[in-house]
């Protein structure tokens, strides 16, 4: 009581006999474009208005002799005299004490930052007049996280509830598994969480960083920050796409860069089956072998991407492409449609404008270049160049789109479909000019059963050929 | 007999009277404890305003074509991405077919803060063949649901809870799709 009524004298007679100089006596605090001058005490500040500043409240508990700090759903307490905080449950130590004020309780600048605001998940920045609340705790802060995890068939999703909203985000790391990032916060692991999952191994907090150690194969599918209550929301499973290292360095090039022709689908994957039986698998590597001989028989060298009765996954095809520096890819495809009438040929290149995908595919060329020549002393640089490579590929992708569904428009009966534009798997991370051609419709009977014809299959094979020379006579 | 033989039948008489009037007379109460809470009747909910929303259907030259359709429709986005899924999914009036070939049902509605809708969709009951049946349903539930919802800027598709590479081996569902409306038909 007497250190109370002292405070309050002194501040009184501070506040009635300099008037002028009051500014040396408030310290202006600054939150989403209102501002306040709080009393400054020595170096304690007034607490009360500035959390009430940020919308939060604060009682005094006369039973308890503590301050009782409530926002939104998490709750902090401290007591005049004493070092600590209890937020959430837990004791945190501070440097200093906050002491009893006329306003109620006043504490140092740092105690506040770190121990009141840095727990509500803002910081305090310095301006020329005082300080600015800003939203997100202050670096180095620790977040208590509680890791959750649950196995589905194919994925695993993994959930990490932090004690304090913050921001993460989460990549793959290098070497394999996952690095989760936060910005503003160095992550402690709740040491009585107990994880179990097939597919996450361990997880280990290093900095501002916590480290995911995956099974084999096993990597990050999608992540999301979430809130309420906070937490990052991380998506683990089988790595698609990704190129198998094996097959891709098995792949040797001898000679000029071919032109490399992708039957699609191919093994147990049938593709589309048309009313005669006919299989997009089938009728794909009969067109690619036609094609194949029409390009050699005009100079050109060409490679498939499987054999006859192989499956092949889709990232290996376009991997494929890239490790023999072929000068196009060209993916052949037949269709299917719920709508029998539906019919003709088209030509896909990939979007331009998804750039979901464009990162997708820079993030494919990466491991591929990692996988096909780690160790010889590539960096970073490979991927801006692969970047500027991709793009000018792109708009090649399109020229060469429209040569071949030129010459494919000019087969008598092929209803031009024309060139499009979607995020194909099959595309993504090729680093050539690339397309999808779908070369008909097997839903349709009458297509169906002219696709089955070799003659047919030869008129497809020529003016898809046609169409790219065309393409590499273009300036 | 004797007078203490029939004293004991008269009582057991009276007691069989009695138990019977107890149980089966005509002024029997019984007493139960009783409390009846006042349950306050909740206002009714405001309809959300019909408007017109544009569906994308499959037609036959197989493009994608507008349907009209005027639908209560709330302000919330993920509310509204609800509405226009449910009604793309229940299909369309006229002429043109379904881009869902099968009982599809919305499981589940998300909206991230960087303006993507996730939607849960019944994974189907058979594979799929051929880009066009994937493009027409990719694009026909995107377009659909970002031309009504003009604050999002992306759609992933969730097939029975699950994130899928592809769907028939050609588009990548694996990411959210953006507005392509190469799809629509003139």
């Amino acid at each position: 009581m007497r250190t109370n009524f002292i405070f309050t004298v002194w501040f009184l007679l501070a506040a009635s006999l300099l008037p002028a100089q009051e500014n040396m006596h408030t310290v202006e605090f600054q939150y989403a474009g209102r501002s306040l001058s709080v009393p400054k005490l020595g170096t304690r500040v007034e607490v009360v208005p500035i959390l009430a500043l940020i919308g939060a409240g604060a009682e005094y508990s006369l039973a308890a002799g503590t301050y009782v700090v409530t926002y939104g759903e998490q709750q902090l307490q401290f007591s005049p005299g004493h070092k600590l905080v209890l937020v959430d449950g837990k004791l945190l130590n501070t440097k200093d004490a906050p002491v009893p004020s006329p306003g109620g309780v006043a504490a140092s600048i740092e105690f506040i930052d770190r121990s009141l605001l840095g727990p509500l998940g803002f910081r305090l920045e310095p301006i020329p007049q005082g300080y600015r609340i800003a939203i997100g705790a202050r670096f180095a802060d620790p977040v208590t996280i509680r890791p959750v995890a649950a196995d589905f068939a194919a994925t695993t999703t993994l959930v990490l509830t932090l004690d304090r909203p913050t921001t993460a985000t989460a990549e793959p790391a290098e070497g394999g598994g996952i690095v989760v990032h936060f910005d503003d916060a160095s992550p402690r692991l709740d040491p009585s969480s107990r994880l179990r999952s097939r597919r996450v191994r361990s997880l280990t907090s290093n900095g501002q960083e916590i480290l995911i150690d995956t099974g084999t194969d096993i990597g990050l599918l999608n992540w999301h920050n979430l809130d309420g209550p906070p937490r990052v929301v991380l998506e683990i499973g089988k790595v698609y796409p990704t190129p198998t290292p094996a097959p891709v360095r098995a792949v040797e090039r001898s000679g000029p860069p071919p032109v490399v022709i992708d039957p699609g689908h191919g093994g147990k994957d049938t593709g589309a089956v048309g009313a005669n039986g006919l299989t997009e698998r089938d009728l794909t590597m009969a067109v690619a072998l036609r094609l194949a001989a029409e390009l050699r028989a005009r100079g050109h060298a060409v490679r498939l991407t499987r054999e006859d009765g192989e499956g092949r996954a889709l990232t290996d095809r376009t991997a494929i492409a890239n490790r023999l520096e072929a000068k196009i890819f060209v993916s052949l495809h037949a269709n299917s449609s719920t709508f029998s009438s539906v019919k003709g040929a088209e030509t896909y290149y990939m979007s331009l404008d998804d750039k979901a995908t464009d990162e997708a595919a820079a993030a494919t060329a990466k491991l591929e270049n990692e996988a096909g020549r780690r160790g010889d002393g590539r960096s970073d640089l490979d991927l801006i160049l692969w970047d500027l490579a991709q793009t000018s590929a792109l708009n090649e992708s399109a020229k060469l789109a429209v040569a071949v569904q030129t010459q494919l428009n000019a087969l008598l009966d092929l209803r031009d479909r024309g060139v499009k534009q979607a995020p194909f798997v099959v595309l993504t991370g090729a680093t050539m000019p690339a397309i999808l051609v779908e070369v008909g419709f097997l839903s349709n009977t009458a297509e169906a059963s002219r696709l089955a014809s070799a003659e047919h299959q030869q008129a497809l094979a020529r003016a898809i050929a046609t169409g790219i020379e065309a393409f590499f006579r273009e300036p | 007999m004797n007078r203490r033989v029939f004293l004991i039948l008269v009582a057991a008489g009276v007691s069989l009277a009695l138990l019977a009037w107890v149980l089966f007379g005509p002024g029997r109460q019984v007493i139960t404890h009783q409390e009846v809470f006042e349950v306050d009747e909740l206002p009714t909910p405001t309809p959300a305003p019909e408007q017109r929303v544009m569906l994308l259907f499959a037609g036959s030259d197989g493009m994608l074509h507008p349907e009209l359709r005027s639908v209560p429709l709330p302000a919330e986005v993920h509310e509204r991405v609800r509405t226009v899924v449910f009604e793309v999914l229940a299909g369309p009036t006229g002429n043109l077919k379904p881009v869902v070939p099968w009982a599809a049902e919305l499981t589940a509605v998300f909206v991230d803060h960087q303006g993507t809708a996730f939607i849960n969709i019944t994974a189907p009951p058979e594979p799929l063949t051929g880009s066009h049946n994937e493009l027409i349903l990719a694009y026909g539930l995107v377009d659909s649901i970002l031309l009504n919802c003009p604050e999002l800027t992306s759609v992933q598709i969730l097939f029975g809870g699950h994130e899928i590479p592809t769907l028939t081996g050609h588009l990548d569902f694996s990411r959210p799709l953006v507005l392509n409306k190469r799809f629509i038909g003139s």
